[in-house]
This record gives structure tokens, C-alpha cells and sequence, in this order.
């Protein structure tokens, strides 16, 4: 009985402080008599039912507390206007950005691919890797439970039943049967490949994505055994994936899931023999680790095993490094981040998360301090008449919280905006379609939780502080009682110079960033954009057979020359600017003598004749190619074909600046030679950097096209860069030129340079945007907060200014006596603001190199680094004054005789 | 003094309406109100501790009963306890329950004499 005694009594103590004021003695009482008839009438039971009517009252009567307490919060709040909608749009801005920051960062990251099994088990290499050397490591039992090969973002031209017309171009994946079973995926509808199903030979099949299905399919039930065209072949729809899921190792969604044992027509991906080749790194991988492996494990048993492939192979250089060949990374999630950088960008996102809610905060506590002073009589005289402090701390966290989650609504709307404004970007050529990043649960929870925390995060301290009063003397002298210790390190004072010193530091990191994109993606351009354009075309995709492509190709540009619309054209494998892929393109310098100290890695190129002619880039030393060059067989030029008995033939290169510099001592590299992809290259010209649209210039080897491009078109197809007296007309010949040949060629990603430029600069529109308002916002919050701040001040010391002016004081004395205080407040924040953008600039450059490039041009501009804390601490100044000004209008007399 | 709408507390929750019954003869404190209630049913309706303070204070917010300032003897009172009566408007309320389960009682005697006969 003792032991059931001090449980009622401890959770009869538990009650809301009200009802125990009220009842709590009583109830112990009737408790204690209670207690004991039951012990003798109906033992055991009779305790356990009297403690538990105690138990489901506790809950019942808190939330009838916390219903008074809200009902009084939404009454306190329209009783004072301003201060509810400055604080609902000051948290909804800080809510909104950092949950847009989460949706569109963080969750990339973070949120696992829906409908995958155990996605932490899954991994995949920074690298690409052959086929052969994939089905290596699956054999490798003991260390996985399977590996998929994945190619992402393969275009095909698609038929739905029923489709007259032109065929669509969908991204899709090109997988190994069993990618649905390593990823350990149920069908939504139909089946998924499987190993055992999707042999070379059988039918091909074809599974398609959920959001393929809704878009395309209308949701029809009855899409599984449809038959549908891939690039002119047949495919049967075996399968749709589960809801939301649309392909592992890509940030774009891929709509179709094509095994790679289908036909060479159906997928050119898989022409150049790219299964059995070994030196073809075609693929990704993705693998689960077996029970009980970890990823450090697999990746070095999956090293050693690569060098012993690599050693044994007769025609690869021998190769003495020492880093690791495969790196592996988790491949759970949307977006893989290498091992080593995750915590670095998962901290830079939740820095910049913490940094906006925390301006935010502290912007409305400020403004929850100020207010606390104005509302001290009325807390006095609650606490007077027997209110608990707890209590009133709890009503102003109510308050608090009330306000916050109304802010986090107008966030939640914010973010939905942005989200519509992102997915509505074009974005640059070569990206598939956006993915969906509309608001759902996880983004709501995240926005209202954000809202909790920000709620109590803001009106606690304050509430503490309003609520510590001497009541006697509150209620006598009103609001204009003095807080100690206000002058020096008050919590408003501190909380003040933080508001500052972190809006700086966020308006300087964002600054710098935006002038870093907006120099990098300035592309200059020594033409006139609206005279050129380009589109592709891809006859292997349209059915076309490795010959007849070739012939096409080798056609094409004798009809071009004789189309009087067009003044100029080169072919390529890719339009100019557009980044291309990051991996290294191997060369050696072949006189050790010549070669640069350090040899720097370069990227290779595919480019035909005129390529710099086009758009008038000058040839800075020799010649680019011409029509000769896309006739060499480069395949006849490989080392392969006669083992270096007979000093191969070599092959032409043209080289960047950068990449000369990165390869030779000297810059005058026309007439050297150099080896790599077992041939042999000599340099027959440089030409200048040219900046792609990420702003990088990279090293770059131009290698020629050749009759094997033509004939095997890379994935992507070929372009064809044309310019005329106005894009539209050159594009218009270039259609009726193509059209004469085979008017049934599909022409894709037709667009003009002026529209190619302008998506650019949309998608740095966007970033501008992103940046920019996170920027903005800081400046505009602690604007707000200074004037809310600075206004508190006077209020305290209405008073004293009063008494200051009734003396005799001027009106610029007590402006000044003011003003100083907020500037030395501003002055420190500055200061702490300005060395703390500075420290973080150069964190983050350490990070990787693009913030490294953006931060280099951001930091080196004097109009960013003398103009945003001018600006800020101007803002601040005004915002100080107004209410300075109001104070100095003070009729002394009237105020004292409020007193 | 503004018309309230008798109906609008009809019924009574159990506990309110076996709390008013103790309290329509005499005032009560709340130890009182149990005891009345447990022994008047023959402990068929238990008004226990946390349930009874419970139902009081929203009986006293909802202005149905209200606490007495009279006291017993000393030597019978307990400086703990609060003594509670009916309001005017608990007693209209209470009348108007009263007559509402008359009603009920009456209705099914009837349609029981219906269905014996």
C-alpha cells in the first residue's frame, strides 16, 4: 500500500499548478481515506483502479490547461498586431528558407531511395568500372550479396502503343537483370527484371517508372504487357516500380529500367563489344555488402582485387600508385557524397540551417524582450494576484510557440512557392527533367518541428527574464522599472550583437558566393549568339545501322556546305560550354624533357572540323582540324592492333592553354607528341580556354571525330553546330538539309545559342535566388530586430530621458545618449560578423574547389567586403534612430506625470 | 441575469449529475460527495479522487455548483477541505434532468405495460 501511496501522491503532485492550488490538498485527502477503505474491501485491484483514475486525469487536466493557455496566447497576440505579423513573417521567412534549404539540399543527401531494402547495406564507387571487372566482384560471395551495373541517363526514342507521329526522348537506366533484386524492390504492378527472366535472347523487357506510369500510362492497370518501341525494336512493359521510386544512383529520374541484355539496336550504349570489353569503364555499380561487411572491408578487398585485374591485363601501362582504384561510397540515398566530404557538406547545410533559424530567433527575442518590458505591469499584477511564475513562463512559451507555428505555416507556403519556382527552371541541356520536390509530410513535420523548437528557443529566455520581477514595485512604477544590469552584458545586449555579427556573416558567405557564380558563369562569347544554334541527331537510336550512320555522317557536310542559309557548321560530340564528364583523360608527354614538372590531369573532347571557326575562337598557335582528320581511323591507330612492333601513326590533338600548360614545360607544344589510350598524339594546335557553363575551364585535349564516332554515335548523339545570317535560319536549313536525307531522322535538343545561354543563366538566376534571399533576409531581420531593440531601450528609459530633457538637456544630447549605445552594439557585431565570414569563407573553400573558385573571386572584390558591412551597419543606424527620434519628441512633463 | 439554455448541459455526464444529487440537500465537501454517492448507490457509481476534483472544477467554471463559505463545527472540520453547493442555475439544471428521467421512467413503464400485456 505504501509503495501505490507515493505514486498517487507523486502524481497528484504532477497536476497543473492551478488545480493543485485549488484541489490538490483535498484530493490527497479523499485520496488517503480512499486508499485505505479499498486496501481492506477490494485489495490489490482497488489500488491499482484508484491509481489509474489518477493517471488519465494527469494528461487531461494539462491539456485543458494548455487549450487556456493557447486561447489567451491568440488573444494576447491580436490584442498587439504589429508584433504578430513582423514575428509570423520573420519566422515564416527563416522557416521558409531553411526548410527550402532542407528540400532541396539536405534530403538529396540524406532521405533513402523509397521501396530499397536496407538502403545503409548499399554502396557504390566514386568511379566507373567495366563490365568484365563488375562481374569479378560479384563473384566475390563472401564480400556481397550482389552487384548491379547501372548506366544512367540513357536517351531512348520512345512509341507508346497507339503513338503516330515523333517518338518521345526519356531518360532512362540501362541495368543488369538483377538491379531490382540487389536493390531488393517489389514490383507495384507486373514483375521486376530478374536474372533468370531477362537472358540475352529472350524478349526484351522493359520496366517502367511509377511516375512513367501516372504521366504516361494514366495509371491503366493494364500497362503490364504492352508493347512499346525503344528506338524503333520492340520491348514489352513487364513491370511498373514501386510508388516514388524513379532509379538508384542519379539525382534526375529515370523513367525506364532496360536490361542490358537486349539487342545492340535497342541500346547503341551497348555497341563496342561493351560487356566482354575490359578497358571500357561503361558502368556503374551498385552493390549490397554481404551481413556483416563493412564498407572500409569491402573497399580494400575490392582494391586489391582491381590491381590484380588491372596487372593482368597485357595492354594497360603499368601503373605504380599508390591511392586506392576503388573508392566506395553509400549508395542509399538520391545524391552519393564520397566518404570523406559528407560530414563536411552535411555540416555546411546544417550550419547554414542553424545560422537562419538562429537570426531568426534571436531576431524575435529581441523583440519578445522589448515586449516582456511594456507587458510588466500586467505580469506583475498576475503574479500578485497568485499566479505561479512557472505559469506565466508557460503562457509566454505558449505565446511563443503559438506565433512560431503560425510562422512556420507561412513558411510551409514560402517553401511550396519555391519549390514551383525551381521545378518551373529550365535547366541547362544535357540534364534531364527536374525531380519532384513538392512539400510533403517529411517537409511539414520537419517545417512544424522547426516551429517548436524556434517557438520556445525565442520567448524563453525572455519569459525568464519578464517574468523575474519585484512585483511591488513593477506595479507602482509600470514598464519604465529598470532591469539590472541591463547597461552591460545584458541578455538583450548580447543577444543584439549576435543579431548583427550573424546577419553580417550571412550576407558576406552569400555575397560571396553570388559573385563568385556571377563571374564564373559570365560566358563571353566573340560572336554574335543570335546567329548561332545546334541540335542533335542520333541515327543509331532511329535504327540506323553502323554503316549507313557512317555514310550519313560523311555525307552530311557536303550538303551543308551547299545550303545557302548556313555560313558556317561543325559536328561534335557535345555542344560548346557544357561541362562535360570529369573523368581524366590519361597522357604522358613522350620527350621527358618537355613535359611539365607536375603533370596535371586533362579532359578529353570529341570535335570535328570548324569547331573553332564557328564561333570565331582565334587559333592561338597552328591549325584545328579539318575534314581530313574525321576521315582518320583512329582503331587503325591503335597500339592494340600492332603491339608496338612498327612505330604506330599518329593520331592529331588540339590542346587548351590550360592543358598545354599542364602537360609541357613550355607553352609552345605545337609539333610534340604525346601517348595515351595506346596511341600516340601529336599537338597540331592550341587554342584558347573557354569557360563552360559551370564556370570551370578545365585542361582539354580536342581529339578529332572519327569515322568509329560516326558510325557508333557516344550516347547523346551527335551535334551539329551551325551558323548563319540568324540561328532561326540556319536551323531552318539544317532541318530541310536533313530532312532531303532521311526524312525520317529524329532532330533533338534543337535550340538556339541565344536560348542555350539564357537556360545558363536561369539555372544562375536560381542560385542567385536562393542565395540572395537568404541574404536579404539576414539584412532585412536584423533591421526589424535593431528598430525593436533600440525602441525597448527608449521605452526603459522614457524616464530618465524625460527627467534628462526637464533639466535642460538638448534634444541632440539625449539622441546622442541614445544612439551611441546601439552603435557600439552594431560596432562589435560587425566586427565579430566581418572575422567570422571571413574564418567560415575559408572553411568552406577548403571544401571543395568550386567554393574554393567562388569564395577567390567573392573575397578579392572590395565593393562586396567594405559595401555589406557599410550597408548593414547603415540599415542599423536608421533603424536605431527612429525610435531615438521618437524618444528626443518626448514631452517631459507628460511623461513624469504618467509616473 | 441572461437566459441560459437549461438543454444545453442535457443529460448530465453520470458523475455531474450523482455530484448535483449530493449536493441538492445539504453542502458537501469533496470526500463527502464520494462517500454520499458510494453509500446512496450502493457502490454501484465510485466517484474516485482525481475524477471527482476534476468534474468539480468544471461544474464550478461551467457555474453549476460554487464553493460555500459556511463551515461546520470546528471540531468536524478539516482545514483542508472545501465545502460546495448548488448554484441557482445547478438547480434548474438538476430539476430539468430530473424531470428529463421521469420522462424516460415514465415512457418506458408504458411501452413496458405494452409489452407484458
Amino acid at each position: 500500500m505504501s509503495v501505490a501511496w507515493r505514486i498517487y501522491r507523486g502524481l497528484a503532485e504532477a497536476f497543473p499548478h492551478e488545480f493543485k492550488m485549488a484541489y490538490g490538498d483535498q484530493m490527497i485527502e479523499a485520496g488517503e481515506k480512499a486508499m485505505r477503505r479499498l486496501a481492506k474491501q477490494h485489495g490489490a485491484a482497488g489500488l491499482v483502479r484508484l491509481t489509474a483514475d489518477i493517471a488519465v486525469r494527469l494528461p487531461v487536466e494539462h491539456l485543458s490547461e494548455m487549450r487556456r493557455d493557447l486561447r489567451y496566447a491568440a488573444r494576447a497576440l491580436a490584442r498587439s498586431p504589429a508584433y504578430a505579423v513582423v514575428g509570423i513573417a520573420s519566422i515564416g521567412l527563416g522557416i521558409g528558407l531553411t526548410t527550402n534549404v532542407y528540400t532541396s539540399s539536405w534530403v538529396l543527401f540524406t532521405r533513402t531511395l523509397p521501396g530499397v531494402t536496407r538502403p545503409n547495406r548499399l554502396v557504390t564507387a566514386e568511379t566507373l568500372a567495366s563490365y568484365p571487372y563488375i562481374e569479378r566482384y560479384r563473384e566475390q560471395k563472401d564480400l556481397v550479396a550482389g552487384v548491379a551495373a547501372v548506366e544512367n541517363g540513357v536517351e531512348f526514342n520512345v512509341a507508346l502503343p497507339g503513338q503516330s507521329g515523333q517518338p518521345d526522348r526519356v531518360y532512362g537506366q540501362l541495368v543488369s537483370p538483377d538491379y531490382f533484386t540487389v536493390l531488393g524492390m517489389e514490383p507495384q504492378r507486373g514483375r521486376l527484371l530478374s536474372a533468370d527472366l531477362d537472358k540475352t535472347g529472350d524478349t526484351p523487357a522493359v520496366v517502367i517508372s511509377d511516375r512513367y506510369w501516372r504521366s504516361h500510362f494514366n495509371a491503366n492497370p493494364d500497362v503490364v504487357g504492352q508493347t512499346i518501341r525503344l528506338n524503333e525494336q520492340p520491348a514489352i512493359v513487364v513491370g511498373v516500380t514501386p510508388s516514388k521510386f524513379d532509379g538508384a544512383l542519379t539525382p534526375n529520374p529515370a523513367e525506364l529500367f532496360v536490361p542490358l541484355t537486349v539487342p545492340v539496336a535497342m541500346a547503341p550504349e551497348l555497341g563496342d563489344d561493351v560487356l566482354h570489353n575490359r578497358n571500357l569503364k561503361a558502368f556503374q555499380f551498385i552493390m549490397r555488402l554481404a551481413p556483416g561487411v563493412t564498407i572500409e572491408s569491402a573497399e580494400s578487398a575490392l582494391d586489391g582485387i582491381t590491381r590484380r585485374l588491372d596487372k593482368d591485363d597485357p595492354l594497360a601501362p603499368p601503373q605504380a600508385d599508390k591511392a586506392r582504384r576503388v573508392v566506395l561510397m553509400g549508395a542509399g540515398t538520391r545524391v552519393q557524397i564520397p566518404r570523406d566530404l559528407r560530414p563536411k557538406v552535411l555540416g555546411f547545410f546544417t550550419a547554414l540551417m542553424v545560422i537562419v533559424t538562429a537570426i531568426a530567433c534571436l531576431n524575435l527575442a529581441t523583440m519578445a524582450l522589448a515586449r516582456g518590458t511594456g507587458r510588466r505591469k500586467e505580469l506583475a499584477i498576475r503574479l500578485g494576484v497568485g499566479a505561479s511564475r512557472f505559469r506565466l513562463i508557460r503562457q509566454m512559451l505558449t505565446e511563443g510557440v503559438l506565433l512560431s507555428l503560425l510562422g512556420g505555416a507561412t513558411g510551409l507556403a514560402l517553401t511550396d512557392v519555391l519549390a514551383a519556382i525551381t521545378a518551373h527552371t529550365p535547366l541547362p541541356a544535357g540534364s534531364p527533367l527536374n525531380p519532384d520536390r513538392s512539400v510533403d509530410w517529411h517537409t511539414v513535420l520537419f517545417a512544424l518541428t522547426l516551429a517548436v523548437i524556434c517557438g520556445i528557443g525565442f520567448s524563453l529566455l525572455p519569459a525568464l527574464q519578464a517574468t523575474r520581477i519585484a512585483v511591488a514595485p513593477a506595479i507602482k512604477e509600470g514598464s519604465a522599472v529598470a532591469l539590472s544590469g541591463h547597461r552591460r552584458f545584458g541578455l538583450r545586449n548580447v543577444a543584439m550583437g549576435a543579431q548583427v555579427a550573424g546577419s553580417l556573416l550571412l550576407l558576406l558567405v552569400t555575397g560571396f558566393l553570388i559573385l563568385g557564380i556571377v563571374k564564373s558563369n559570365s560566358i563571353e562569347t566573340n560572336f554574335n549568339p543570335k546567329t548561332m544554334a545546334f541540335l542533335f541527331v542520333d541515327p543509331a537510336r532511329d535504327g540506323y545501322s553502323p554503316e549507313k550512320s557512317q555514310a550519313f555522317f560523311e555525307r552530311l557536310p557536303d550538303h551543308l556546305r551547299s545550303s545557302p542559309g548556313v555560313n558556317g557548321f561543325a559536328l561534335a560530340t557535345q555542344p560548346p560550354f557544357l561541362p562535360g564528364d570529369d573523368e581524366d583523360f590519361q597522357l604522358t608527354v613522350d620527350d621527358p624533357h618537355a613535359a611539365a614538372p607536375v603533370q596535371k590531369g586533362v579532359v578529353k573532347r570529341t570535335v570535328g572540323a570548324g569547331f573553332f571557326a564557328v564561333p570565331n575562337e582565334p587559333i592561338l598557335a597552328g591549325r584545328e582540324f579539318d575534314e581530313h582528320h574525321q576521315h582518320l581511323n583512329i582503331d587503325a591507330v591503335s597500339v592494340e592492333k600492332d603491339r608496338g612492333m612498327r612505330s604506330p601513326t599518329t593520331l592529331p590533338v588540339v590542346l587548351n592553354q590550360k592543358a598545354a600548360h599542364a602537360l609541357f614545360a613550355s607553352g609552345n607544344a605545337v609539333g610534340k607528341r604525346l601517348r595515351g589510350d595506346r596511341r600516340t598524339w601529336e599537338v597540331i594546335g592550341i587554342v584558347p580556354d573557354m569557360k563552360d557553363a559551370s564556370g570551370m575551364t578545365q585542361g582539354i585535349a580536342y581529339l578529332p571525330l572519327s569515322p568509329h564516332d560516326f558510325a557508333q554515335p557516344p550516347a547523346g548523339g551527335i551535334t551539329i553546330i551551325v551558323r548563319g545570317r540568324s540561328a532561326e535560319e540556319g536551323l531552318s536549313d539544317v532541318r530541310r538539309v536533313v530532312a532531303s536525307m532521311d526524312p525520317n531522322l529524329t532532330l533533338f535538343n534543337v535550340q538556339t545559342l541565344s536560348e542555350y545561354l539564357e537556360r545558363i543563366r536561369a539555372a544562375m538566376r536560381a542560385a542567385l535566388r536562393n542565395f540572395g534571399g537568404i541574404g536579404l533576409f539576414g539584412l532585412a531581420l536584423s533591421t526589424v530586430g535593431l528598430a525593436g531593440v533600440t525602441g525597448y531601450a527608449v521605452a526603459q528609459r522614457r524616464k530618465e530621458i524625460g527627467i534628462r530633457m526637464a533639466l535642460g538637456a538638448r534634444r541632440s544630447q539625449v539622441l546622442g545618449l541614445v544612439l551611441r549605445e546601439g552603435m557600439i552594439l552594431i560596432g562589435v557585431g560587425t566586427v565579430l560578423g566581418f572575422l567570422g565570414a571571413v574564418a567560415l569563407a575559408r572553411a568552406l573553400s577548403a571544401l571543395t574547389s568550386e567554393f574554393a573558385d567562388a569564395f577567390k573571386v567573392g573575397t578579392d572584390d572590395p565593393r562586396l567586403l567594405l559595401g555589406a558591412p557599410l550597408l548593414l551597419a547603415g540599415l542599423a543606424l536608421v533603424a536605431c534612430y527612429l525610435p531615438a527620434r521618437k524618444a528626443v519628441r518626448i514631452d517631459p512633463l507628460k511623461t513624469l506625470r504618467q509616473e | 441575469m441572461t437566459k441560459v439554455n437549461l438543454h444545453a448541459f442535457l443529460p448530465l455526464k453520470t458523475q455531474w449529475f450523482h455530484i448535483m444529487l449530493s449536493l441538492a440537500g445539504e453542502e458537501q465537501h469533496g470526500y463527502g460527495i464520494m462517500q454520499e454517492v458510494l453509500e446512496r448507490t450502493t457502490g454501484k457509481v465510485h466517484l474516485w479522487p482525481a475524477t471527482l476534483y476534476g468534474s468539480i472544477k468544471r461544474m464550478i467554471e461551467a457555474d453549476l455548483i460554487e464553493e460555500s463559505n459556511a463551515r461546520p463545527a470546528p471540531e468536524l472540520d478539516d482545514a483542508r477541505r472545501r465545502y460546495y453547493r448548488l448554484t441557482r442555475l445547478g438547480r434548474r439544471v438538476l430539476d430539468a434532468e430530473c424531470e428529463r428521467l421521469q420522462e424516460l421512467v415514465r415512457t418506458i413503464q408504458v411501452k413496458r405495460g405494452l409489452v407484458t400485456e
